[in-house]
């Protein structure tokens, strides 16, 4: 169904955005993009779903390529972007209504699918009031039969979950997943939710830098991570917690070890029986555990294995990378300055105190400004293996906010 | 092509009549100026052309098509904001012609201008200016109206495409409408421009469709004088519809 090969886009400014990407999603299958902000999810989407232009590879969808045939490729596809682009002012009904003309579908057809999507969605009872006065929950479905309005063979869902409750969330999973089932519809979704991609996706690719990292069934992807995982989170800035980690993996139980921020990933064979150990050692290098978890491996755990950064600290693509390719087309110094201006929240408000405190409490840790995350951190010399982290967690930090999905970094983070 | 264009044209015209309110408050400008300058500029107008009659009848024309300039100059403010909000998105993942998203709304600017323009035209009468109420001088008038919109909708359109922020925008928008009426005979008759402000207004489309407007407004009627202002304004119409659809079609990243 789609079949991409060495596809690869650079931004006017350089930044190789998809950089060689390689992916086969075969039809009937639930496929999910995970990756951390910027990873280039949203870009792929958008050159799959023909917007954007791309520099290298070739891009086959439902049989046709995005290059020679758009045209044939925009009558196959379904597109649910993140920013919804239902107009507020239309009630659902005529937003239906008008997607299915911009399909070339005649009346009838419209009124008839129009039914049968209201009752799908369950959306029956609200089609003909504005679209601003429904929820968040109903926007997204009205989205989603919008985008299912000519009956398209392969949908593409960017962030379908993105901002909405977790009833919501988890009522929109049943009809994604009654989708496929019922209909045998392809599904390419970006997620930042593992939850998303374990209860959903048939399979999971996980993209960083521009590149998938790993493919496979979350199964699959779980069973890469060897062993039991041991989150250790110790004081922050503690200077001994650096050397710990380094002893502590030359213990021939334990297969990986991983920093994430302040917490250390040890993953252990038969974990319970490896704590007290662990705990010895931790003594031994005079640094104090302050909480410590055993689990079985996590999808949370392959995503910090292959990107070195854990998932729930990246949250969704924000609207700047889809602004940066509309900007580069000639914004010039204006979309440049708009550029920087919105990287940070504005001054004055709490947003702005708490980033300033962040960027001053933070920056001593090494570079990193290129904002990529580091693939090996275990290998790094282990004395500011935990600080340096920490300045990763400082990029990641803005958009935590706006997902509103872990507190707890927040309230851990030194000051 | 037509169809698509016919549909979203459609959305547009539904989403404005469901908040009639922003015609009106466009309008409130151009209301100002005909009672402030009709008030201010007439003795000095009365006394410097004696032959030319009330200075209200001649203002008329200027303040339609300074209505025209304000209600028609903002058409690329909401294309921004469709774009930020994945609107023109989901039109270019469709088949949809990309042509008929340009002209959609360049045209729904266009009748947005010619219903403001008639409302225009009936407070002034209402006021006591004195016009031709021929339909056809009315139809005649209507279609500069039109022309005008398209054109100066295609120009904010294509502006926000190459400038992807509302706040140039707008200050590029003040920007352009002021010395265009002002380098136009809008509010001073010709006679009483210095000669450089003349040569200027020559090459100053809305002078051309200002006086296309008076001609038919203001008995008798003088076809020579539309004729070439109806030319004018339908090249600049052509010219600025073209360029505002290759800006769109550049787009694609």
């Amino acid at each position: 169904m789609i079949q991409v090969k060495g596809l690869t886009k650079i931004f006017p400014s350089g930044l190789r955005a998809v950089d060689g990407l390689d992916l086969t999603i075969n039809a009937g299958e639930i496929f999910a993009l995970l990756g951390p902000n910027g990873a280039g999810k949203t870009t792929t989407i958008r050159v799959m779903s023909t917007i954007s232009g791309f520099d290298e590879g070739s891009v086959q969808i439902a049989g046709y390529n995005v290059d020679s045939d758009p045209q044939k490729v925009r009558e196959s596809i379904g597109v649910v972007a993140q920013q919804t682009g239902i107009d507020y002012f239309l009630t659902g009904r005529e937003n239906l209504a008008l997607q299915g003309q911009l399909y070339r579908m005649n009346r009838a057809d419209i009124n008839a699918r129009i039914d049968e999507l209201g009752g799908y969605f369950e959306l029956h009872d609200s089609l003909d009031r504005l679209v601003s006065t429904y929820s968040g929950g109903m926007r997204r479905k009205l989205d989603i039969a919008c985008a299912l309005i000519h009956r398209p063979r392969l949908v593409f869902l960017d962030e379908p979950t993105l901002g909405l409750d977790i009833k919501s969330r988890q009522s929109l999973w049943r009809y994604i997943e009654k989708l496929n089932r019922e209909f045998n519809l392809t599904i390419l979704l970006t997620t930042h939710y593992l939850e998303e991609a374990d209860n959903l996706a048939h399979r999971v690719a996980i993209i960083n830098l521009g590149k998938i990292q790993v493919i496979g069934t979350p199964a699959e992807l779980k069973h890469s991570v060897q062993g039991d995982s041991v989150v250790l989170e110790f004081a922050a800035g503690d200077p001994h917690a650096g050397k710990f980690a380094t002893a502590i993996k030359q213990e021939p139980f334990v297969s990986d070890v991983l920093w994430e921020t302040d917490k250390l990933h040890l993953y252990v064979d038969s974990g319970a029986g490896r704590v007290p150990r662990i705990m010895q050692a931790a003594t031994e290098h005079g640094t104090t555990v302050r909480t410590l978890s055993l689990a079985e491996p996590t999808l949370d755990d392959v995503f910090l294995k292959y990107t070195g950064a854990s998932i729930s600290g990246t949250a969704g693509e924000t609207t700047d990378e889809w602004w940066k390719q509309w900007a580069g087309k000639g914004g010039g110094n204006w979309s440049n300055k708009w550029q920087a201006d919105n990287g940070k929240p504005a001054e004055g408000t709490p947003d702005a105190a708490d980033w300033q405190k962040w960027q001053q409490g933070d920056n001593k840790g090494g570079g990193n400004a290129s904002g990529e995350w580091p693939q090996d951190r275990d290998a790094n010399p282990s004395s500011n293996a935990g600080p340096e982290q920490s300045q990763d967690s400082n990029q990641k930090w803005p958009s935590d906010k706006w997902s509103g999905s872990d507190d707890w970094k927040k309230r851990d983070k030194p000051e | 092509m037509l169809a698509d264009t016919w549909h979203l044209f459609g959305k547009y015209m539904r989403i404005t009549l469901r908040m009639p309110m922003w015609t009106f408050f466009t309008l409130i400008q151009p209301l100002i100026w005909l009672v402030i300058f009709g008030q201010l500029f007439r003795n000095m107008y009365q006394a410097s052309v004696p032959a030319g009659g009330h200075y209200m009848d001649f203002l008329v024309p200027g303040i339609v098509i300074m209505t025209v300039l304000f209600g028609s100059a903002w058409s690329g403010v909401s294309l921004l904001r469709d774009i930020t909000s994945g609107t023109v998105d989901r039109m270019l993942v469709s088949p949809v012609s990309r042509v008929a998203i340009v002209l959609s709304r360049v045209l729904h600017s266009a009748a947005q201008v010619v219903v403001q323009s008639v409302i225009i035209l009936l407070l002034a009468v209402l006021l006591g200016a004195k016009i031709s109420l021929n339909p056809l001088h009315l139809g005649l008038m209507l279609v500069i109206v039109m022309l005008l919109g398209i054109a100066f909708a295609s120009v904010s359109n294509g502006l926000a495409i190459l400038l992807q922020r509302e706040e140039p925008l707008v200050a590029i928008g003040n920007l352009m409408t002021l010395p265009l009426m002002l380098f136009s005979s809008a509010l001073m008759p010709v006679a009483l421009m210095p000669e450089w402000i003349r040569t200027v207004a020559h090459f100053n489309p809305i002078d051309h469709a200002v006086a296309a407007v008076r001609s038919v407004l203001i008995a008798p009627m003088d076809a020579g004088t539309y004729a070439i202002g109806f030319s004018v304004v339908a090249v600049f119409a052509a010219v600025t519809t073209g360029w505002a659809i290759s800006a769109f079609n550049s787009l694609r990243d």
